[in-house]
């Protein structure tokens, strides 16, 4: 009789070696996870195409970038570093890349394992469930010391997704009050960034770092899994691949 | 029951019978969705609406709640000796999406479980108006991500209506394709997460991984691991001609197989089966009266699907089968789902089976219900999606949605009426619903 174990065997291992070997693509990586950047000199056509204002003749706005693809046409590539997340939102403009080191943020002198609490202030839902994917065994972050948690006074990472609303201010703020320190926070996606395409809208804020102190800004519409891990382990001040 | 609780308050302005018209946000105002399960027929009604739907429409869509958050389905009131309410959320453990639950209850059963939204409401819609199509697309499948493929289906199909424009053969099975690998993803995804809540550990990683899977396929086919951009002019390149397609055939069986083991193995867990067996019920005719759509309505025995019902191209070329179960709880909702997967493989496999020759004739769009306004109607994984789209010009006048999450939330409040409280999770996702959807 076939039983879990049985078939979890037939189906080997299925953890990425991830950030000991670097990330898959397009498995782990898909063509608009990396954000883009211009072959050439950036024409008028392109910073008018781009829907979010992302694109100026002196660069990209990754924080901005929804991974839209309409640039392609006017001489662009899905071609940027995969771990990419920054320690402020200016830091995510290309002409300027500032990657956030590693230990960035206040977590690398915990020298141990990570737990984190997920805060949805307005999303779409794929960024959430990107988040949860790393529990997964694809990517299995237990394996790497992170954990979810269901409680804030058990976190050290607040992790939010979607642009904020004005009923999630408090319920954001109150979860980062009841947080421990030392603690971190990071933005996961364009939403919490910039607003992504909801960027300017009324009754939103376009970016979390008004509402609570953020320590790194994980650029994508959504990141893939792979990029909200390299950010943990770079508050970690654990190795990152790339770059 | 405990008899000290009675109920005081009455739920029948919500009460859709006997028309089973179900109110839906139009541009301006009430519209009436009338679903006759018995027949064929089934179309919106606009504007003069009966007054108890226009009623329905105020309470239900229009706020009836503190500041800007929503009551998602209606709330009775009970009152009696030793019950509280207590309010879960908008953040909540074990729901990764906020949102909250008012529960009323006296201790171990519920009596009374009202979700509440509002709390990620980007108002979407409005922001629409005065956009381009292909701007306005760019927000619409940011309205629900993991089901983006059906609302840009829904809403390209509605927005063409409109316009009165052909469509070319290969961008409506391109639509098609996009739409049945992401309900193939949220269904497994679904059956990841119910057993995740029943403690089926190893099950719930196996079907997690098989989930990751299928997301990685939507990133190989169309660049991006939720669809974004793969239904709209300008997106990321597909890999949809001969050679990408015998590999998404071969993925696919490949998928198929893992899949089919998966099942058999929970089919074996005894433990699994009994958890969710019972759980949440919801008869045929509570289904029917409060405008039940998607699996939770086939799941009650109802074999309405729209892939079938106001069939569009490509399905009204292929072969749709329509899985149905009787006893409308959490198993046969899951029940459905299950052999969904399967149905949605066997269209994959015929739509890249058939892929459309080059030059074949682009498709009318389906006439605009009025001028300037069409409708669009498509399956999504957790049931109907209507969008109603108005167009002036090249730009966007105005847009109105209803979700399956709109319909089934009521649908959900209804089963949870009497069940314990450890059987929150099961049920929530046994339904499929996303915040996101009604927090548009
Ligand atoms: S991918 Fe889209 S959003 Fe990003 S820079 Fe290019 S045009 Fe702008
Ligand atoms: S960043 Fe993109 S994927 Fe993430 S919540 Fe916002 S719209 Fe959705």
């Amino acid at each position: 009789m076939p039983s879990w174990i049985q078939q979890a065997a037939h189906r080997g291992i299925l953890t990425s070696r991830y950030p000991r070997v670097a990330a898959s693509e397009p498995d782990e990586i898909p063509l608009t996870a990396r954000g883009p950047l211009p072959t050439g000199p950036i024409g008028p056509a392109a910073v008018d195409g781009c829907p979010v204002g992302a694109i100026s003749p002196s660069g990209v706005d990754q924080g901005r970038c929804v991974r839209c693809a309409r640039c392609l046409a006017t001489g662009f590539r899905f071609g940027a570093p995969i771990e990419m997340a920054g320690t402020s939102p200016a830091s995510l403009r290309t002409s300027t890349v500032a990657p956030a080191p590693s230990g960035a943020g206040s977590l690398a002198e915990l020298g141990r394992s990570l737990h984190v609490f997920l805060v949805d202030v307005g999303s779409c839902n794929a960024c959430n469930l990107e988040v949860l994917a790393l529990a997964n065994p694809f990517y299995d972050a237990s394996r790497l010391g992170i954990f979810f948690t269901n409680s804030p006074r058990h976190a050290d990472v607040l992790l939010v997704v979607g642009v904020p609303t004005a009923a999630m201010i408090e319920p954001v703020r109150r979860a980062y009050e009841a947080i421990p320190a030392p603690k971190a926070v990071v933005a996961i996606g364009a939403c919490p960034i910039s607003g992504g395409v909801f960027r300017g809208q009324p009754g939103l804020r376009s970016s979390l770092d008004e509402l609570v102190p953020v320590d790194l800004f994980v650029p994508g519409c959504p990141p893939a899994p792979t990029q909200i891990l390299d950010a943990l382990l770079t508050l970690a001040g654990r190795g990152r691949r790339e770059r | 029951m405990s008899p000290v609780v009675r109920r005081v308050g009455a739920a029948d302005r919500f009460d859709l019978t006997p028309d089973r018209a179900l109110a839906y946000a139009a541009p301006d105002g009430a519209f009436a969705l009338y679903n006759d399960y018995t027949e064929n027929a089934s179309w919106l009604v606009p504007g003069a609406a009966s007054g108890s739907v226009s009623e329905i429409a105020a309470n239900w869509l229009g706020g009836g709640d503190d500041g800007p958050t929503r009551r998602l389905a209606p709330r009775e009131a009970v009152e009696g000796y030793g019950t509280f309410t207590f309010p879960y959320g908008p953040i909540s453990m074990g729901v990764p999406e906020s949102g909250r639950f008012d529960v009323v209850t006296y201790g171990e059963r519920v009596l009374e479980l009202t979700p509440v939204g509002g709390y990620k409401s980007r108002r979407i819609l409005p922001s629409l108006a005065g956009a381009t199509l292909a701007d306005a697309a760019l927000r619409v499948e940011r309205l629900a991500g993991n089901v983006s493929a059906s609302h840009v289906a829904a809403f390209l199909a509605a927005a063409e209506s409109a316009e009165g424009v052909a469509v070319p053969t290969s961008e409506l099975w391109t639509r098609a394709v996009a739409q049945e690998l992401q309900r193939v993803y949220n269904h497994v995804h679904l059956l990841a997460r119910i057993a995740e809540a029943a403690n089926q550990n190893v099950g719930a990683a196996q079907s997690h991984a098989l989930a990751e899977e299928l997301l990685r396929l939507q990133g190989r086919v169309f660049g991006h691991r939720w669809s974004f951009g793969a239904l709209l002019p300008g997106g990321p390149p597909r890999r949809l001609d001969g050679p990408g397609r015998r590999s998404l055939a071969e993925d696919l069986r490949r998928r198929r197989e893992e899949f089919e083991e998966l099942w058999e193995l929970f089919l074996d867990s005894r433990t699994f089966i009994d958890r969710i067996q019972g759980t949440c019920p919801v008869p045929r005719e509570a289904a029917v009266r409060w405008g039940a759509v998607g699996p939770t309505l086939r799941a009650c025995g109802v074999p309405w699907d729209d892939r079938l019902r106001v069939p569009v191209a490509p399905y009204t070329d292929l072969f749709v089968p329509l899985p149905v179960e009787r006893d409308g709880d959490a198993l046969a909702r899951l029940l459905v789902r299950v052999q969904e997967v399967r149905a949605s493989l066997l269209l994959l496999e015929q739509l890249l089976d058939r892929w459309p020759a080059p030059g074949e004739a682009p498709q009318p769009a389906a006439p605009p219900v009025d001028p300037g306004r069409g409708l669009g109607r498509v399956e999504g994984p957790s049931g109907d999606l209507v969008y109603d789209v108005r167009v002036a010009g090249s730009r966007i006048a105005a847009v109105g949605v209803r979700t399956p999450s709109d319909a089934n939330w009521p649908v959900f409040a209804s089963g949870m009426r009497g069940a314990v409280f450890t059987d929150f999770h099961f049920a929530l996702e046994s339904f499929g619903l996303v915040f996101a959807e009604t927090d548009r």
